[in-house]
């Protein structure tokens, strides 16, 4: 079983992020592993190994060539890695991305299962795996917080707001996978030793035969603006004058909790 | 070497996760409470792969050493055959003392005492074993050890003999036909309540006066008759490591758990420089465990004194203040400093020297608490309320002045070595 997993590198979220000239993320320093992919690398390392042999490949656009969030994914046992690095890919918009990472699946070659998370931690776009689906000609399965594999097919829990619901499809898929779904390994020792040694297949979006279609030409998004969040309003307090409970009751009936 | 190498910060952020998710939620239970550190030290060991690297490591050198004496080149019970702690997969020791040294400093910026009952069960016990041992008793004792199954205690302090470990030991073995008979009580045992495996020290009485007698050593298991281990002593610090009393009343032991089954095992230059490589390998150890304080003093430090505010500004801004910062940053950098140089030597395949680990055990260790102290003078009141963290490093710190040789012993063997 050939699993692909998107995986994002992102600024640290522990250090304040600072913006460029054209309002998108500053990507220079030490790039980290989004945790939110975390659960697909270890989702795919659990499916191969239920399924008795396989390799996790991992896909991956970075600025610089940083592979450190791709060692890391290397460390907890993925095979080896595809990275886009190309000064070209700056500015890509969610489509330029997923059109980028479906020929990374395509170069992976014979892949039966593309993973990725249901948004990333810095961009939150949470529309480049269903767009990437479209591009591969794949069913786009989301949402998944359980995930089996047998016979040729994939049968997904699909979280919703009252539940899940039961999804199923034939392979190859692309999945997204909650965060949660699986609690991710910690790498070994041994693991990070070996991380330093796997292939990583460096390419550029020339290789991809993408060149006119990413980054700042290609991009059909712009970022216009960005405001500060709201900061968080203060709570309502309630005295209580022996009937605190009935406005506790009511205002959590105005929310419909109960 | 001036920083950690990209590999190293891999281990070093994978342990830190580990520490903050798995060990501080237990920090309240391992100093107040009655938890024992062994079960989140073995899943330290089974998380990263400890465990199975250093029974790979272990069956390599056995395998080897058995080849050796299966060639006669060798003998059992060679000294320096297996060093527990080193697990160098054939890469140069300094990337593998790098691994061990890790973890001890992650593990110390939240429960210093689990490194110590790491440290004396791997670091001690399975090193005593594998450096004087029969390939025999390795097997037997040594393997379970490295990989945590086993929980080691190295049982050489007793009540009236300190410093002056082998000078006032009072513990003894008798020949009793083909076996032996051991006596005596051993104090401030790490592990002693609880392990498994324990090395016991003592003197062969031969009918000769104390000062004459050899040193031997015997491996005994928990539950032996005559073989008492008291609850855990009462503290002021380093509550996450179990310390206990022994209590041996006619232990009844055959050769076989003679050390080495060698009566000379531990006598002449063999046994001197089986006991110098010990306390090096220790006294690296505590530097490493100073920098993990350190460092965390410094991160508490320096985050207090930015949200602390008083006379209407952060007290970050007080000379003062920032005095004591200053400073806690030098000791950070000269006890990484020391630790580089070690890992540095390592790597070099140049041990070293003991005068050299004792000054390095010696700076570290008052570098670590003065810093852990001034961090509490930094925290004021809040730092004397056993909420916040610097007043739990405070009371661990101050053992590493301690053990593993006083400061007063690492002054006499760097001064022995400036003045030899």
């Amino acid at each position: 079983m050939h699993v692909v997993v998107c995986v994002k590198q992102i600024p640290d979220p522990a250090v304040p992020g600072a913006l460029d000239a054209y309002n998108t993320l500053q990507r220079e320093g030490k790039l980290i592993l989004d945790e939110s992919d975390s659960y697909g690398v270890e989702m795919a390392l659990q499916l191969v190994d239920a399924a008795g042999g396989g390799e996790v490949t991992l896909i991956s656009m970075a600025p610089n060539g940083e592979v450190s969030g791709l060692r890391t994914a290397l460390a907890m046992g993925a095979a080896k890695a595809i990275l886009v690095s190309d000064p070209a890919l700056a500015g890509s918009d969610a489509l330029g991305t997923a059109k980028v990472l479906a020929k990374c699946v395509e170069r992976a070659g014979g892949v039966d299962l593309v993973l990725a998370a249901t948004e990333s931690s810095d961009g939150y776009t949470g529309t480049v795996p269903a767009q990437m689906a479209e591009l591969l000609s794949m069913p786009a399965l989301t949402f998944a917080k359980h995930v089996e594999v047998a016979d040729g097919k994939i049968k997904i829990q699909r979280q919703t707001e009252a539940g899940y619901d039961v999804v199923e499809a034939s392979l190859p898929v692309v999945v997204t996978v909650t965060a949660g779904v699986v609690e991710p390994r910690y790498p070994s020792f041994k693991g990070i030793m070996a991380a330093k040694n796997k292939p990583v297949d460096a390419v550029t979006a020339a290789d991809l035969g993408l060149a006119d279609q990413v980054g700042w030409a290609g991009a059909r998004q712009e970022i216009t603006g960005v405001t500060q969040a709201p900061a968080r309003q203060a709570g309502e307090k309630i005295e209580d004058d022996g009937t605190g409970f009935e406005k506790i009751v009511g205002y959590l009936e105005k929310l419909k909790v109960i | 070497m001036f920083e950690w190498s990209e590999e190293h910060r891999m281990i070093r952020d994978a342990v830190r996760e580990f520490v903050d998710k798995e060990v501080r939620p237990h920090r309240d239970e391992l100093e107040h409470g009655d938890m024992a550190p062994y079960d989140l030290l073995r899943k330290l060991y089974r998380t990263f792969g400890m465990d199975q690297m250093a029974a790979a490591s272990f069956d390599r050198r056995l395998a080897a050493e058995e080849a050796s004496a299966g060639e006669g080149s060798a003998g059992e019970g060679s000294a320096g055959a297996s060093r527990a702690s080193s697990d160098d997969e054939g890469d140069g020791g300094g990337r593998s003392s790098g691994f061990t040294m890790l973890p001890i400093i992650e593990l110390c910026k939240c429960s210093p005492g689990m490194v110590t009952a790491m440290g004396v069960s791997v670091g001690l016990t399975a090193a005593a074993i594998n450096a004087k041992g029969t390939v025999a008793q390795k097997r037997r004792w040594a393997r379970d050890l490295l990989t945590m199954e086993k929980i080691g205690a190295w049982a050489i302090t007793e009540p009236s003999s300190g410093s002056d470990a082998f000078g006032s030991m009072l513990s003894t073995a008798r020949r009793d036909g083909d076996e032996y008979l051991l006596n005596g009580s051993k104090t401030f045992i790490t592990n002693g309540p609880y392990a498994d495996t324990i090395v016991f020290i003592c003197k062969l009485d031969e009918g000769n006066p104390p000062a004459e007698r050899k040193v031997v050593q015997f491996v005994l298991d928990s539950g032996m008759a005559g073989l008492e281990q008291s609850k855990p002593l009462r503290k002021m610090g380093l509550h996450s490591s179990p310390t206990g009393m022994l209590f041996l009343d006619d232990v009844r032991v055959g050769r076989d758990r003679l050390l080495g089954e060698s009566e000379d095992a531990f006598t002449g230059r063999q046994g001197r420089e089986a006991s110098k490589a010990t306390f090096v390998m220790e006294r690296s150890g505590v530097a490493a465990m100073a920098l993990g304080m350190i460092e965390r003093c410094l991160e508490l430090s320096v985050r207090y004194a930015k949200e602390r505010v008083q006379f209407g500004k952060p007290i970050g801004e007080f000379q003062l203040i920032q005095l004591k910062l200053a400073k806690m940053e030098v000791a950070r950098l000269n006890v990484e400093n020391l630790v580089f140089r070690y890992l540095e030597s390592s790597a070099a395949g140049v041990p070293m020297t003991l005068a050299e680990a004792s000054a390095m055990k010696l700076y570290a260790a008052q570098a670590a608490t003065e810093a852990a102290l001034e961090a509490v003078q930094l925290f004021g009141g809040n730092g004397y309320m056993a909420e916040y963290e610097v007043e739990q490093i405070a009371r661990d710190a101050k053992v590493l002045q301690i053990y593993a040789g006083t400061d007063e012993i690492q002054v006499t063997h760097i001064a022995r070595h400036l003045l030899a």
